[in-house]
């Protein structure tokens, strides 16, 4: 049974460096309280909140009483401006950030796929890379042996399987990061902005790819600022706003809900 | 501060048990990580062994000229001493970088975090395999034959792997968070290469001869190196190192179920 559950998920990041000191610096001492008072009660267009605790550290909240439940099915949208907490969000659907307080539970394998070329080599062939990415993906040794002929078909790519990447051109090293990543569906798919492999000439067989990839995930949880591609791929919406979720349900409500809010 | 709740201690468990699940993939990266550093270099990792060489060579004379020793017994021990004493200090000290290279793996991956640190304990263990090459040559044209306690050179080996893990998960965990450790540990070692006896055999420090031995470092040189050069460890030699690797890895596993989901925060 796959499915992502949430309860009032609370994320928060400490800011130790910079901001905190150049404060001082700039207010002098006698001058921290009031500026911290007014930094306490600004609202910010963009961006989660910032808030000084009563040690007098900054954190950013940038998840802020989080709830969801999706279910096998389920194409979720995640929508907002810039810094409302999208990639936060996915970041702890993939489990990466640990909430600080409320449940999440996780069942199925859930997979993000944000940069399709992390973990590889420019210096290693394709084939080694095929080896590492797909090693990066979680793969298993079965699963990444049954797909280099897939791989190799899919990329066109031939000889140059046999060949150092960083003698590639850009369109061949997204096409190889493209096809190995989309190789082995997982159970849970977490994408931020929708996936591809550009070059017009190979966009119908990527798109096509992708589908099929796509529909055969349980679950897939995107970020995009795209109605279009969304309105293609989901079916449920999510609206996020300073880090809560301000509307929620079928992707056209909320769709809506979202053109309707100012821009920031 | 170091309340640490049931579920804690689960999932930094967890997080062990899971990271040598994925032992192949830290082996793995740790390969791609030497690959990388000599790709397209002519000698490749050869120039660990090269480097490594001159500089034993170098300090190795001087020190006997230096401190008067036998060449015939000296350059063995300073060959042997500084194979090891890299081995022990690179490990802790890339291992206090362990989380900050890794950072963009961090946030894109769920992977376990002991995974990184088999990572870095792999590529140390291979690039001491380069090193002692070095050893075992100068050993054979000098003729030093190791000591019947070689037997227990493995499991000298293996608690000083355990030593070093723990230092370098714990530096690693503070370095995320204190961008000034790594520096610091680098420091500290190179005071403490004076503290210990890399150049100069502990006797010829007379009545100061206690003085090395409040150093753990010592201790855990002792275990791989005596047994090379024809001695043996002493019994307080393997106490200590033993009472280091347990204490240590308590207290780490301590400090590592409380913070360890605060690594990527700290990122």
């Amino acid at each position: 049974m796959i499915g992502l559950t949430g309860r009032d998920i609370y994320v928060e990041f400490p800011i130790y460096n910079a901001y905190m000191r150049s404060m001082r610096h700039r207010l002098g001492f006698g001058k921290i309280a009031e500026g911290l008072n007014r930094l306490k009660t600004r609202k910010l267009a963009v961006g989660g909140d910032i808030e000084v605790g009563h040690s007098g550290k900054t954190v950013i909240k940038a998840l802020n009483g989080i709830s969801f439940d999706f279910r096998e099915g389920d194409r979720v949208a995640l929508l907002g401006h810039n810094g409302s907490g999208k990639t936060t969000l996915l970041r702890t659907l993939a489990g990466i950030y640990e909430p600080i307080s409320g449940e999440f539970i996780s069942h199925g394998h859930a997979v993000p796929l944000f940069d399709l070329q992390l973990g590889m080599d420019p210096d290693g062939t394709g084939m080694e890379n095929i080896w590492l990415r797909g090693k990066m993906l979680d793969l298993t040794d079965e699963q990444i042996d049954q797909s280099i002929e897939d791989i190799a078909s899919f990329t066109e790519l031939g000889d140059y399987l046999f060949m150092p990447i960083r003698t590639y051109s850009q369109g061949m090293m997204l096409r190889l990061a493209f096809g190995i990543s989309t190789a082995v569906t997982p159970d849970i798919l977490i994408l931020d902005e929708m996936i591809g492999a550009g070059d017009a000439a190979f966009i119908d067989r990527a798109n096509l790819r992708l589908k099929n990839f796509i529909e055969q995930a349980g679950i897939m949880v995107i970020a995009s600022h795209n109605p279009a591609m969304l309105r293609q791929w989901c079916n449920k919406g999510i609206l996020l706003e300073h880090g809560k979720i301000i509307a929620s349900g079928r992707l056209e409500e909320t769709l809506s809900a979202y053109e309707k809010r100012p821009a920031a | 501060m170091l309340t640490i709740t049931p579920t804690q201690f689960a999932k930094a468990s967890a997080d062990i048990y899971q990271g040598f699940l994925a032992w192949r993939l830290g082996l793995l990266l740790a390969w791609q990580d030497l690959k990388q550093r000599y790709r397209r270099s002519t000698l490749g990792p050869v120039w660990l062994t090269v480097s490594m060489s001159i500089q034993i060579f170098v300090m190795g004379v001087l020190s006997a000229y230096l401190f008067n020793s036998p060449i015939q017994r000296h350059l063995p021990f300073v060959c042997a001493g500084m194979v090891f004493w890299t081995f022990i200090t690179q490990s802790i000290h890339e291992g206090s970088l362990l989380f900050i290279s890794a950072s963009s793996y961090l946030i894109q991956l769920r992977r376990p975090f002991t995974m990184y640190l088999l990572q870095n304990v792999f590529r140390n263990i291979i690039t001491l395999g380069h090193n002692i090459i070095t050893y075992v040559v100068v050993a054979i044209i000098l003729v030093v034959p190791p000591g019947p306690s070689l037997i227990l050179w493995p499991l000298g080996f293996a608690l000083d792997i355990l030593c070093v893990s723990w230092m370098a998960l714990f530096a690693a965990m503070l370095s995320v968070r204190y961008r000034d450790i790594p520096m610091t540990i680098q420091s500290v070692f190179s005071i403490l290469f004076w503290l210990t006896p890399l150049m100069y055999q502990p006797d010829q420090l007379g009545s100061k001869a206690f003085l090395v031995d409040f150093n753990p470092f010592t201790h855990m040189l002792a275990l791989l190196r005596d047994p090379l050069l024809g001695g043996a460890p002493t019994l307080t030699n393997w106490l200590v190192v033993v009472a280091i690797a347990v204490f240590g890895w308590i207290a780490t596993f301590l400090f590592f179920s409380r913070f360890r989901a605060r690594i990527v925060y700290w990122i």
